[in-house]
């Protein structure tokens, strides 16, 4: 490794800490649109705690400046203490910690199938420029991004589950959840695919599947548009270099020059789009969680704000902030390993 | 020295750049297509008194009612699209849904973009300390999903959809500001900038007259493309219910009615269907024709920006 | 029947070509009837400005037009190594695979844009190796694998996983000897570490001599050069261009070479041919042209080359707009020896004295 890469790599490892202290002072920044009192409801672990209310202003100093209340917020953040959430009775923490596994599965089998399809879309329509192929992916990709997520999660349902009684919303169908309950069906991961298989269960692991199905094909209607559309864009925009010139003039076939040259060149740009969407997957699909009753961490925000429950919502925002910055820098390590030019320096 | 033609006439390149777009839309379908649709929802709402004229002397927002039992009732000659859950007249809703649509998307993009600009062009004009602390700034809020960040807002504000318009424009206008500084330091680069200091322009007039204008485009592209955005994301907020009211003509809030009833009956899973099918359209058509007509003009535009 | 259309010692001949690009503007006649011909082993220098058509012409010999280019007429006469004489015009994309990178190679303005950055240059010489020299490569291969029957490699190659493993690392190291043997052919230093080396690590006279590898690695007939030195540092320009011709004779290549340098034209060419404007308008052996250029255009050209000591004398007007040319000869407009017949005929190219061609109606070419 040459050492600019290092200085690379280096820089952007230091680069993390000041957009993670941008995003606690931006959650930060909201909280203090709430008056004292509704502020405390941050700082509490238990409900008990919720009645000496003055003693928790005093404790933390929510009536003191804001740059003192920020120090001592982010203590309690960094110490894990993110409140008590109102409306599922439990510390926020715990909540998130919980109902990430949920949001963790759907995203695992969202992500690279929304990946892949727009790559493959964003592929052939570039190589099919102007031909029927190119409008009809084009059209199909404006369709799915122009859907608003819970109307095509409902017309889904409609057809699917009231229609042909197939695809139930929820993770698991009841009797399924009852082998969870009673603890027959031992729980690893929290993801019910991989225990099934580490519990030897198939008909558990069906049922997971089907579960997913309807959410799935919702999240990549949705966002296959965009992957779709910058790897079209990039494959548009190598196809015009003269390096491709250059190896069409080598002799060799229309083939190796699109799959060995264009398209890898073409996907360096689709990286970080596709850091970019699965972070978001990650944080929880709000809508799509909401419709299926896929009780994620989305699920838990939508439900959290309109009982207008505060420390819920503020908590979910931090956790979303982190997982991007996270999957931001994942991304530009990323590029350092893919592209020679920033490898080598 | 700018030459004293007049706006309207032919010879003004900016009226000769906006008769080629129009003849470009000509020649493909989509746009046309996104052009017509746009059309249509603009005269809907400018027409709705007129279409479905409002029948109390209260907010004509809130939908009129012809009952108060819960079960939607199908399009009859009542009710020409039929009852939601609570028996609002969904033709009414609809007409007035584009209108309410239009509100928050104009309001919402265009507060964003004014704030944008003063953001962007104080970063870009100026440059150094203040446009590394307003970037760092726009960054941080794009790190957040839009729809999560505004839930956060809307929590803080409480519901309504003034909340709602006040959280969205909180969380779009960082885009703005990213464009319009990135113009910005574009433009200033040039060399007719230099010769305009030269003669003593003032520093105000020169981002008036001379940089603003340049950044026209690609300012109309990026609102275009995010009035559909806009409205999803507003009509998600209504849907989950942070937004507008039950009984309002919000179409996210009035597909959130039909909710319980996607199951239909035993015997007829599709018995409530106008109740989500209806709606729906409306909002789906109303995106898809300004995603439409956003594309057509980036596909248009984008070249001329780069030939400049 | 195509035996007829190339004299005994002709390469290449292009008749009457026309190339027409369709964009937004309008139809843009980048190429209009352009002839031209290459004789065995000369090298024929081609100049012209931006928009002479030249750059089209020579991608189109290879039949690698830019889209949205068409080719609406005329021929391309080749003489394979075969001896087959064909028009590439004509070839499907089955027969156009075995000549490019074989018979006809191209080398480019810009050697950064010419090599794809993530793939070192080592893998990008191979792949011309591979797609045209492979049985020869294997046969090599083949000499080497009777050697290699003992040891822990032929004991793996026993097993179904490992099968095959010992002809591919030997057809590596075979093709690896060979890169390396070009580079050095190449006057490239340190030849084993610069296989390994990624496009943006080398300068740009060394990239420029990757790409000539490439174009030369499997001995093609003709070499089409476009502008190869023009990026260059003006030393690393010569010590280019001295390389090519050297190659050359070596090789026995022939060569078109494109530039808009006269300098250069005077250097290496054996024959000249300048375009304008999409029309070949005079071709002569190179000492000729310099001594008595006939065509007006060809004596601005000359003229216009800054001397120190000599007013500057720039050729009037402007490039002419392709969408719609002037009418009959292309150069009239700016020519200061127009006849009102010129804005309505088009001269054709015609043999004035031995070996000068021009299209002018100064000069016959009715």
């Amino acid at each position: 490794m040459g050492s600019s890469i290092k200085v690379y790599i280096a820089r952007r490892l230091l680069l993390v800490i000041p957009t993670l202290i941008g995003v606690t002072l931006l959650i930060f920044a909201v909280t203090q649109l709430f008056d004292p009192v509704q502020r405390a409801s941050l700082y509490v672990r238990d409900p008990r705690q919720m009645g000496a209310v003055n003693e928790i202003i005093a404790k933390y100093g929510l009536d003191r400046p804001a740059y003192m209340q920020y120090f001592s917020w982010l203590n309690e953040v960094i110490q894990g203490n993110l409140g008590w959430s109102q409306s599922l009775h439990m510390p926020v923490l715990n909540a998130l910690l919980t109902r990430f596994s949920a949001t963790a599965e759907l995203a695992i089998f969202a992500a690279p199938i929304t990946i892949f399809v727009g790559i493959y879309l964003g592929k052939i329509s570039a190589v099919k420029k102007d031909t029927l192929v190119d409008h009809a992916t084009r059209a199909l990709s404006v369709i799915g991004w122009s859907l608003p997520s819970f109307w095509l999660g409902i017309v889904l349902l409609a057809f699917f589950y009231g229609g042909l009684g197939i695809f139930s919303p929820g993770r698991l169908s009841p009797w399924a959840e009852a082998l969870v309950r009673t603890g027959e069906f031992k729980v690893y991961t929290g993801l019910y695919t991989v225990d099934s298989i580490l519990n030897l269960n198939g008909a558990v692991l069906l049922d997971a599947l089907s579960h997913l199905v309807l959410p799935v094909i919702t999240l990549t209607i949705i966002n296959v548009a965009l992957i779709m559309r910058v790897m079209r864009s990039s494959m548009l925009e190598q196809l015009g270099k003269t390096y491709v010139l250059s190896a069409r003039a080598r002799g060799l076939d229309e083939k190796t020059v699109i799959n060995k040259h264009v398209t890898k060149n073409a996907l360096i740009s689709v990286v970080t789009l596709s850091g970019l969407l699965t972070a978001g997957m990650l944080s929880g699909m709000v809508i799509t969680e909401t419709i299926f009753e896929f009780k994620g961490i989305g699920y838990f925000a939508a439900h959290a704000a309109t009982q207008l429950d505060i420390p819920a919502v503020l908590g979910f925002a931090l956790l979303t902030g982190l997982i991007f910055v996270i999957a931001n820098l994942i991304v530009d390590l990323l590029y350092a390993y893919i592209d020679p030019r920033i490898r080598l320096g | 020295m700018m030459s004293k033609t007049k706006f309207w006439s032919a010879e003004n390149p900016r009226i000769k750049e906006l008769v080629f777009v129009l003849k470009k839309m000509r020649s493909s379908p989509l746009s046309i297509v996104g052009l017509s649709i746009v059309v249509f929802f603009t005269i809907l709402a400018i027409l709705a008194p007129v279409l479905a004229p409002p029948q109390t002397d209260r907010d004509p927002y809130i939908m009129p009612r012809t009952g108060y039992s819960p079960t939607p009732k199908p399009p009859s000659s009542e009710n020409i699209f039929g009852t939601t859950e609570g028996q609002y007249d969904l033709y009414y809703g609809v007409i007035w849904g584009a209108r309410a649509a239009y509100r928050i998307g104009l309001l919402v993009v265009a507060v964003s973009a004014i704030i944008g600009i003063v953001v962007g062009g104080l970063a870009g004009y100026y440059k150094g300390v203040i446009d590394e602390v307003l970037m760092r700034l726009t960054d941080i809020i794009l790190a957040f999903p839009g729809l999560i960040l505004a839930m956060a807002f809307v929590v803080a504000f409480g519901r309504g959809l003034d909340s709602i318009t006040l959280a969205l424009i909180l969380v779009w206008w960082p885009s703005y500001a990213r464009l319009i500084r990135g113009e910005f330091l574009r433009v200033t680069a040039e060399d007719f900038v230099e010769a305009a200091k030269a003669v003593g322009c003032s520093d105000l007039r020169i981002m008036l007259r001379h940089v603003l204008p340049n950044t026209i485009f690609p300012m109309i592209i990026m609102a275009s493309l995010d009035i559909g955005s806009v409205t999803l994301t507003a009509a998600a907020l209504s849907f989950l219910g942070l937004g507008a009211p039950a009984g309002y003509s919000d179409w996210g809030q009035i597909i959130s009615l039909s909710r319980n009833w996607i199951t239909g009956v035993p015997g007829n899973p599709f018995a409530y269907w106008h109740a989500y099918i209806i709606p729906g359209i409306f909002l789906f058509l109303f995106v898809i024709g300004w995603n439409l007509l956003g594309d057509a003009l980036r596909d248009i535009l984008d070249p001329m920006i780069r030939r400049r | 029947m195509l035996t007829m259309t190339l004299a005994e010692n002709e390469q290449l001949k292009v008749e009457d070509l026309i190339v027409r690009f369709y964009t937004y503007e309008g139809i843009v006649k980048a190429v209009e009837k352009a002839n031209l011909n290459l004789r065995k082993g000369e090298t024929l220098g081609v100049v012209g400005e931006t928009g002479s058509g030249k750059s089209v012409t020579a991608l189109t010999i290879m039949a690698l037009t830019p889209t949205p280019g068409k080719v609406e007429g005329g021929h391309i006469y080749f003489r394979r190594s075969t001896g087959e004489i064909v028009d590439v015009l004509t070839l499907k994309e089955e027969g156009l695979l075995k000549i490019r990178g074989k018979e006809i190679s191209m080398i480019f303005q810009e050697p950064n844009a010419a090599l794809d950055p993530l793939y070192t240059v080592g893998d990008q010489i191979a792949e011309a190796i591979l797609t045209h020299r492979l049985p020869e490569m294997l046969e090599k291969v083949g000499r080497l694998e009777g050697e290699e029957t003992k040891g822990l490699w032929a004991f793996l190659e026993k097993l179904p996983v490992f099968k095959g493993s010992i002809k591919k690392r030997l057809l590596n190291e075979v093709v690896r000897q060979e890169i390396v043997e070009l580079l050095k052919l190449m006057e490239i230093p340190d030849p084993e570490r610069v296989v390994d080396a990624y496009p943006h690590e080398l300068s740009g006279g060394m990239q420029q001599r990757i790409v000539i590898a490439i174009a030369l690695a499997c001995s093609p007939t003709l070499l089409l050069a476009d502008e190869p030195t023009t990026n260059l540092d003006v030393t690393v320009q010569a010590q280019i261009l001295d390389l090519i011709m050297r190659l050359k004779r070596k090789f026995g290549t022939s060569v078109i070479y494109i530039t808009h340098d006269m300098g250069v034209i005077a250097e290496i060419s054996d024959r000249v041919a300048v375009m304008y404007a999409g029309r070949v308008v005079e071709v002569a052996p190179t000492m000729e042209i310099f001594k008595n250029p006939l065509h007006p255009y060809t004596r601005a050209l000359l003229e216009s080359i800054p001397r120190p000591g000599l007013s500057f004398k720039a050729i009037p007007g402007t490039v002419p707009n392709l969408v719609n040319p002037p009418s009959g000869c292309r150069f009239h407009p700016r020519c200061s020896y127009a006849m009102e017949r010129c804005s309505r005929e088009t001269p054709e190219l015609r043999e004035i004295s031995k070996e000068h061609l021009v299209a002018c109606f100064l000069h016959g070419g009715a």
